[in-house]
């Protein structure tokens, strides 16, 4: 039986933990050949390798700062010469950082910036020319719910996330063209992440705002994802998907 | 005569017959309680040494919340039908479960009974049953307290606490004197595995106080227990009996240890009270009582201000003359700790303290240290800048950067942060106060689904159980002589 990513060559940025990880996982289950980069857990990258061997994928792992430009032309030119090209890029990598305004220092506004949004467009940037070259290709962008919504958040973070959105769309529109799409996924709160690290009261009082009255799974995020980079997905670019319960 | 504060009910200090009482403030600013026992004459005792404090105490109400079930019918007046009956106005949010007569030590001042000769052990379906009835009455049982005696001396300990773990309770605390704990390293370590709390008794430094306090010299034994406890992770509060002229002194020093030892989550203080086998006995003038306020003055003056009398808050789940309660922020840079009332209005930590006797992550909470770090980014006190670095740390600890933490890490890191210190005012007969005794939320409970509030079951009931006394008193004979009034017009 052929996967719906049956030979796909997809990166995804911050692939070591958590929905990163599912990622890589769920694309690698559908057939495609997966790479992912890391910035500082060896062990968890490690660790997803292992999983994607033990589904027959022998996967392409690269420790560096997604915000770092040098490290985004580096990981798609090696990909570039392993697999030949790249089709789907997914520009996950993020920072987990929780302060309110009166404690959010300049050095952590830049590094959220940096990671969140410098990153995609420096990788998007990176894997954008052979797409083109291709007229294939597409770019899947993670977001969050709260840059969708009027919800308590860390202000760097939304931010962040609401600049990918704009990302988003300015490439969507300027790469259609070119036959490449570009989309963002904005889940809700999910049982990997910030979700397992939230005080129970704050879990509860999502779960009483959410329509289905509860919180996601990474894998629910993974397959949802699968499909908006997959070539079942012909006709939609510069769309927000918000898989989040029914906030 | 002074002027009235308020009339009450309390006991003969002899008979333990009730009796109309009234409280007063007389002119030296003091706070007296005052009675008359038909048979054992006039008897007064001092409830504070400021009245205004004591009034304004007094002044903040509880939030109410009745017990669901309330067992017992109003049949002889309070505190003769305990209970609890429908007088009582709070729910129990302490349970105690008394579950040994045994100890291991006579202590001058213990304010229980206690029975070694013929000991009795509650068993394990008891304690099912206890369980059972309080999830009945609360919903969930979140906390959960063993006492006796000696807990650890009940041959079957370790089943209570994983029942405990097993029903869902998540703070199990164990109230010790330590010398068990401290001759018995595998036991601590299984209870950090357990995730279990010890209530370690802790009264001075002093051998000489020790002798005459606990009636040995157990200091060295004690910090070997804290030794042992902060090995193996297991959280403790300490509870030192504050006795005027003897330890009072000694608080800052009790306090300043409690800050430094990482698994000491709260102090305790308890004024002392001349009931139980010890207690009754012990120092016959009584001129060692200390009112609450005293202790909050001596804490003031050996920590030398950083903590203060205006730091604490009444419990909203107790009469506000039970407990006074401070949290504390730990700064991990040396500093001293920074009471939360610095950072954040007195009525916003009495808010977040609503639903128990100690803080838990809460909305309230989230949203009172929101405010108080918008309001400390926009001062321009000194402290400020300090105050706003520890939270910075606090969030680091909650949330960090590098890697995904557990919910329970999550709660741990937040508890490490920061420390509580309670003071709390037990009765004895001379002090009893039905108004304070209606609102208490601590309550030792029985397998028939009784909760009798622990001051009454110290100094009244408990001395007529066959368990835990030789020679049961009978009402009447020590104590309820309303009760065997009205027994008798009954009968």
């Amino acid at each position: 039986m052929t996967g719906r990513l049956e030979g796909t060559r997809c990166l995804v940025t911050g692939g070591s933990r958590g929905l990163g990880r599912e990622l890589c996982l769920a694309f690698a289950r559908e057939g495609a050949r997966v790479a992912f980069t890391f910035r500082r857990r060896e062990a968890d990258a490690e660790d997803t390798t292992l999983r994607l061997r033990a589904l027959g994928c022998e996967p392409q792992c690269f420790q560096g700062d997604v915000a770092d430009g040098a490290h985004a032309q580096a990981v798609v030119g090696a990909l570039t010469r392993a697999w030949g090209g790249l089709d789907v890029l997914v520009n996950n990598a993020g920072v987990q950082h929780v302060v309110p305004l009166a404690l959010l220092e300049e050095p952590d506004w830049d590094l959220m910036l940096n990671t969140c949004l410098k990153g995609p467009y420096l990788f998007s940037r990176a894997a954008l020319r052979g797409m083109i070259r291709a007229r294939k290709g597409t770019i899947l962008n993670v977001g969050v719910f709260s840059s969708e919504r009027i919800v308590e958040a860390p202000a760097h973070y939304a931010a962040a996330k609401a600049g990918l959105r704009g990302l988003t769309d300015a490439l969507a529109r300027e790469v259609g063209r070119h036959g490449v799409r570009v989309n963002m996924l904005s889940p809700g709160l999910l049982d990997v992440g910030l979700g397992r690290m939230l005080m129970p009261h704050r879990v509860e009082e999502y779960r009483a705002q959410a329509a289905l009255g509860r919180t996601g799974t990474a894998e629910e995020v993974a397959r949802m994802a699968v499909f908006l980079v997959s070539d079942e997905n012909t006709f939609m670019t510069g769309a927000r998907v918000t898989p989040d319960g029914g906030l | 005569m002074g002027a009235l504060l308020h009339p009450t009910t309390s006991l003969c200090r002899t008979c333990k017959r009730a009796l109309p009482a009234l409280v007063e403030a007389r002119e030296d600013r003091s706070v007296w309680l005052s009675k008359s026992c038909p048979e054992h004459g006039a008897q007064s005792v001092r409830l504070s040494t400021d009245a205004a404090w004591y009034a304004a105490t007094r002044a903040v109400k509880p939030v109410a919340s009745a017990p669901r079930r309330t067992p017992r019918p109003v049949h002889f007046g309070c505190p003769f039908d305990c209970g609890a009956c429908a007088q009582h106005g709070q729910k129990v949010r302490l349970p105690v479960v008394t579950i040994t007569s045994a100890c291991n030590l006579d202590c001058p001042i213990c304010y229980v009974y206690n029975k070694n000769d013929g000991t009795w052990h509650m068993d394990v379906a008891a304690f099912r049953r206890i369980l059972q009835h309080l999830k009945d009455d609360l919903g969930e049982v979140d906390i959960v307290n063993f006492t006796g005696g000696e807990p650890f001396l009940h041959p079957e300990f370790m089943t209570f606490l994983e029942v405990a773990r097993d029903a869902g309770v998540h703070r199990v605390t164990i109230c010790s004197n330590g010398l068990f704990l401290a001759k018995n390293e595998p036991l601590v370590k299984r209870l950090g595995e357990l995730g279990a709390r010890v209530a370690l008794s802790f009264d001075t430094f002093d051998p000489q106080t020790d002798v005459v306090l606990q009636g040995s010299r157990l200091v060295e034994a004690k910090l070997r227990a804290l030794d042992l406890t902060e090995k193996y992770n297991v959280d403790v509060t300490l509870i030192p009996v504050m006795t005027k002229g003897m330890n009072d002194h000694e608080v800052g020093a009790i306090l300043r240890m409690a800050m430094e030892r990482p698994n000491v989550r709260h102090v305790e203080l308890h004024t002392i009270t001349y009931t139980g086998q010890g207690g009754t006995h012990f120092d016959p003038s009584r001129s060692g009582r200390i009112s609450m306020v005293e202790v909050l003055d001596r804490i003031a003056e050996t920590t030398h201000g950083w903590l203060t009398r205006e730091d604490f808050v009444s419990s909203p789940c107790a009469h506000p003359l039970c407990y006074q309660i401070a949290y504390l922020l730990l700064d991990p840079d040396g500093g001293p700790p920074v009471p939360f009332t610095r950072f954040m209005p007195r009525e916003a930590l009495y808010a977040c303290l609503a639903e128990r006797l100690y803080l838990e992550p809460s909305r309230a909470l989230e949203d009172a240290l929101q405010d108080a770090m918008d309001r400390l980014w926009v001062s321009d006190e000194p402290e400020a800048e300090r105050t706003l670095k520890i939270l910075r740390q606090l969030l680091g600890a909650l949330f960090p950067r590098d890697r995904v933490i557990t919910r329970e890490e999550a709660l741990r890191a937040a508890e490490r942060a920061s420390k509580a210190v309670y003071v709390h005012s037990h009765m004895d007969e001379d002090t009893f106060d039905v108004e304070r005794l209606a609102q208490c939320c601590d309550s030792n409970c029985a397998e028939d689904g009784t909760t009798i509030p622990v001051c009454a079951y110290n100094v009244l009931y408990k001395e007529k159980e066959a368990e835990f006394m030789a020679a049961p008193r009978s009402w009447g004979e020590r104590s309820g002589d309303v009760k065997l009034r009205r027994l008798a017009v009954l009968a």
